[in-house]
């Protein structure tokens, strides 16, 4: 498996669009979007939880060339918290209840456009991050809080 | 921008060096592949909630993978 590439998250954002799935990078990978260097090994996408939403992502998925069994679709229509995907052209974490973060719709009314990429705000990452609370979080999270005061400076958000 | 408590001059001058690249170079450099034993051995897993996933990672997953909780 190679690395993810910007190609592909342009794949992810065109064939979401395409279907309407209602989503937004979040992350380490979300944080890199907005601008953080440093190193991550899978996209992490945020996904609204709903049935609608579910079945959009499903013929997204499908479309980005991720090969789901009707049992693994079904399951994703029924409603996961997380759902890992390592069985297509690049990993993917489908997150829909992340740590520390309400509901998708307090993300969706923070959330950053990053050149058409949706993003959470620095201070969702963030918050997941804190209330995952596992160890190559907290060891990073010093660095990210610095890159938030950065990123707001520079972005007057 | 100059350092300040909150970010120290390294990180400072990373920001801004980071802030020069365009979307695609960033991205080209933070995302990598390595194998991650037991994580990357299943094409596909799904978890009703965030707890039973974070339970299987620090069950299952070597702990210098660094997915346990603090």
């Amino acid at each position: 498996m190679a690395a993810f590439e910007y190609r592909q998250a342009e794949e992810i954002r065109d064939a979401f669009a395409r279907n309407g799935v209602r989503y937004l990078f979040i992350g380490k990978s979300g944080a890199i979007l907005l601008g953080f260097p440093d190193t991550t090994q899978d996209a992490d996408l945020f996904i609204e939880k709903s049935p609608n939403n579910a079945r959009s992502l499903i013929s997204s998925l499908g479309e980005l060339g991720f090969k789901l069994t009707e049992a693994q679709a079904r399951e994703i229509e029924r409603g996961k918290d997380f759902v890992q995907l390592k069985d297509g052209p690049f990993d993917l974490d489908l997150v829909f209840a992340p740590d520390g973060i309400e509901r998708f719709e307090d993300a969706w009314r923070r959330h950053v456009n990053v050149e058409g990429f949706p993003v959470c705000h620095p201070d969702d990452i963030i918050a997941s991050k804190i209330s995952a609370n596992r160890a190559k979080d907290r060891e990073g999270l010093p660095r990210l809080q610095a890159f938030r005061e950065y990123w707001l400076k520079n972005r007057g958000t | 921008m100059k350092p300040t408590p909150e970010i120290p001059a390294d990180w400072l001058a990373e920001f801004e060096a980071a802030s020069r690249r365009t979307l695609e170079q960033r991205m080209k450099y933070a995302f990598i592949h390595t194998y991650k034993p037991v994580m990357d051995d299943a094409k596909y897993r799904a978890f009703d909630t965030m707890a039973d996933y974070r339970k299987w990672c620090e069950e299952n997953l070597p702990s210098w993978l660094g997915y346990g909780r603090v």
